[in-house]
């Protein structure tokens, strides 16, 4: 009795925490009601009005459902994983009714697989004819991946009256795991103020960049706008289907490759550099890794491009292996080529060098995916500390360290932890491989679009298309969702109804 | 006679099968240029698409981005026929249709590797049109409905919670 009685508290509780989520969220919808309206796009705004309303309605009765508990209930670490799980999950199918309304994508699935994409950072896209969306559409779209990388749960936190005991508990659940200041209010207010003021200087740059390419100034603020939002989010989301390509500037490409990098940066080393703490960008122990891989990783494709003559000269080399590549790492997913050009052109090493680089990634903590440099720097050292003590007198006690924003003794819990999360990623990743060999795929594309999904990059090699089966969606979306909330907030999910469906089948069958 | 009748019919035909081949060229999409780009490389070929978002000017030569329903494509076009172009396409608009003639480029040494089209004549096609979009009036009472809705539960959350406290 006292077993069930606790089961419903925590139902409630989830559930409390659920709605407040997803109202902040469906308010979120608001800017593209305001931008329709300011474009006279009045179907589009009616559409916003709906979706609004069918969010904000299942919000207020989730919070409805679970207020009574709030403050005589203490939330867990369970509690936690499974409000930013459950959250994500019921948010894209309602951030999806818009998509589906406009008219722009051939089914829901569609219209979920690319909400998916936005919010986990992706920027693979299945919306059809981008070139006529609506304005207040297209706003929609960059909103979702720009809130998706800083987190829906740290956007809710930004606004509880109060600092919650549990708060923290949401926060790790969506993949974040640093704390800025002492109170975890504080540290997600410090996300979105970082992430604002980023915003308006890369707006601003952006948009000047925009005219001087040729663009009017209306028209240069709105792709300012929307290019930035992806770039900091590492979301790879344009405004035009060509994505990059679109603009045919050398300048800009550089604006966006900058913001990109930036943005796939530790949200902790942007706070150390505020404090005035510059050295920690080179002491860094995910700087260096994605300093390391990253070059490595250039030099080998620019050597797999020049082998086969793919490009005519260096500057072009630059300009679409470099930059590809850089994207891929930080797994931004903007591209400057047609996807079809990378599985024709670019040859079976360039194509393995960036599945390789989607799959490691940005920084933990950060807007990236991929299994993270923390991650991949991590085992690294701990590969080196164990040939160490093998090569050492057994007498001999050493103490290995690393710097992450302090200097850390490095245990082996922690580097079995990180081998762990890689695993996950690794098998995640195979099996959407095996999935697109299935469906006929040749090997290299199938591995280009499961890393891209996996990693949460967004670069597609020509695969993810309207015409794809559907149970290969289906499956790009999962990758996509684990990915992202780095499996344990998923794993409690499941566990958490599995658990209820457990209970009822044993209560039925008595 | 027979011979020559012959001979006059074998000309005829490889002359057809010339000209044929010849502007198998003209007329191709931007999909078949994508998948067989080594093969159109440096060749001049025939385009159709819509003009979309904007032309982007930069000096004497400008940018305008054109789609086929297969793909969006560069064309690299002097800024006297970019100028002609009066309708782009976007959320309110069909832009104007295009034909472009011009060289085919897999990867652009003058502009950074780009996959695009060098234009050498641009014609006009077919003027483009604003795009109606009647409002739905099925849409207006749902979203009359659903705001109704939305206000009353907000007032019971808002009742509710002033309850508890």
């Amino acid at each position: 009795m006292v077993e069930n009685k606790n089961k419903f508290c925590n139902l409630k509780i989830i559930s409390y925490y659920t709605g407040y989520v997803i109202l902040w969220t469906a308010a979120l919808m608001l800017l593209p009601i305001i931008t329709s309206i300011a474009f006279k796009e009045w179907n589009t705004v009616l559409d916003f009005i709906i979706s609004i309303d069918i969010s904000a309605g299942i919000g207020m009765i989730f919070i409805l459902f679970g207020k009574d508990t709030v403050g005589k209930v203490k939330v867990e670490w369970k509690h936690g994983l499974i409000i930013a799980s459950l959250s994500w999950f019921l948010l894209m199918f309602l951030s999806a009714i818009p998509y589906k309304l406009s008219g722009h994508v051939g089914s829901y699935l569609d219209a979920i697989f690319d909400v998916m994409s936005g919010f986990t950072t992706t920027g693979l896209v299945l919306t059809q004819d981008l070139e006529h969306l609506a304005l207040g559409m297209n706003m929609w779209r960059h909103i979702i991946t720009f809130v998706g990388g800083q987190g829906m749960v740290v956007l809710a936190l930004c606004f509880l009256v109060r600092d919650t005991a549990g708060a923290y508990k949401m926060y790790v659940g969506e993949g974040k795991d640093i704390e800025l200041v002492p109170n975890v209010k504080g540290t997600a207010r410090i996300i979105w103020k970082i992430s604002m003021i980023y915003l308006v200087v890369g707006t601003l740059i952006l948009w000047i960049n925009g005219m001087f390419i040729g663009l009017k100034p209306v028209s240069a603020f709105f792709h300012g706008l929307f290019i930035f939002m992806s770039a900091w989010s590492t979301g790879g989301f344009a405004p035009m289907s060509q994505n990059m390509l679109y603009y045919h500037s050398f300048s800009y490409e550089i604006v966006t490759m900058i913001f990109f990098i930036v943005g796939s940066f530790n949200f902790g080393l942007h706070y150390a550099i505020w404090q005035g703490n510059r050295k920690e960008i080179y002491k860094n122990i995910e700087t260096q890794s994605f300093f390391i891989t990253a070059t490595l990783a250039s030099f080998f494709v620019a050597l797999g491009l020049s082998k086969l003559n793919v490009y005519p000269n260096a500057m072009a080399i630059f300009r679409k292996g470099v930059y590809n590549l850089l994207s891929a790492h930080t797994t931004t997913g903007f591209a400057n080529v047609y996807s079809r050009q990378f599985a024709l052109e670019w040859g079976d090493f360039a194509i393995i060098i960036m599945t390789i680089a989607m799959l490691i990634g940005g920084s933990a903590c950060s807007t990236a995916g991929g299994f993270k440099g923390l991650r991949v720097g991590l085992v690294f050292k701990g590969l080196i500390a164990d040939i160490k003590k093998l090569l050492m007198s057994e007498r001999k006690v050493s103490v290995f360290k690393f710097h992450y924003m302090k200097d850390n003794i490095l245990e082996d819990g922690m580097v079995k932890s990180a081998a762990l999360i890689i695993i996950c990623y690794i098998i995640l990743f195979s099996i959407g491989t095996a999935m697109g060999v299935y469906y006929g795929y040749p090997v290299s594309n199938a591995a280009f679009e499961a890393a891209s999904a996996t990693g949460n990059v967004g670069l597609s090699i020509g695969i993810t298309s309207p015409s794809v089966p559907a149970a290969l969606k289906i499956y790009y979306i999962i990758a996509m969702y684990l990915g992202r909330l780095e499996f344990m907030s998923v794993f409690a999910l499941i566990g958490f109804i599995a658990g209820g469906i457990k209970k009822l089948c044993r209560r039925y069958s008595r | 006679m027979s011979k020559i009748f012959k001979i006059i019919t074998l000309s005829i035909t490889m002359f057809l099968f010339v000209v044929i081949t010849a502007n198998a060229e003209s007329g191709v999409t931007f999909n078949q240029l994508v998948e067989n780009a080594k093969l159109y490389n440096g060749k001049t070929v025939t385009v159709k698409g819509e003009a979309i978002g904007e032309s982007m000017k930069r000096g004497a030569h400008s940018w305008v981005n054109i789609s086929d329903g297969t793909l969006p494509m560069g064309i690299w076009m002097d800024s006297n026929d970019a100028a002609q172009i009066s309708v782009y396409g976007n959320y309110h608009n069909t832009g104007d249709l295009i034909e472009v003639t011009g060289t085919f480029n897999r990867a652009c040494s003058e502009h950074g590797g780009d996959m695009d089209i060098h234009a050498q004549s641009v014609k006009i096609v077919k003027k483009g049109t604003p795009t109606p979009h009647p409002v739905n009036k099925r849409r207006i009472i749902v979203s009359i409905i659903s705001t109704i809705c939305i206000v009353i539960l907000l007032r019971i959350t808002y009742k509710s919670f002033k309850l508890q406290k």
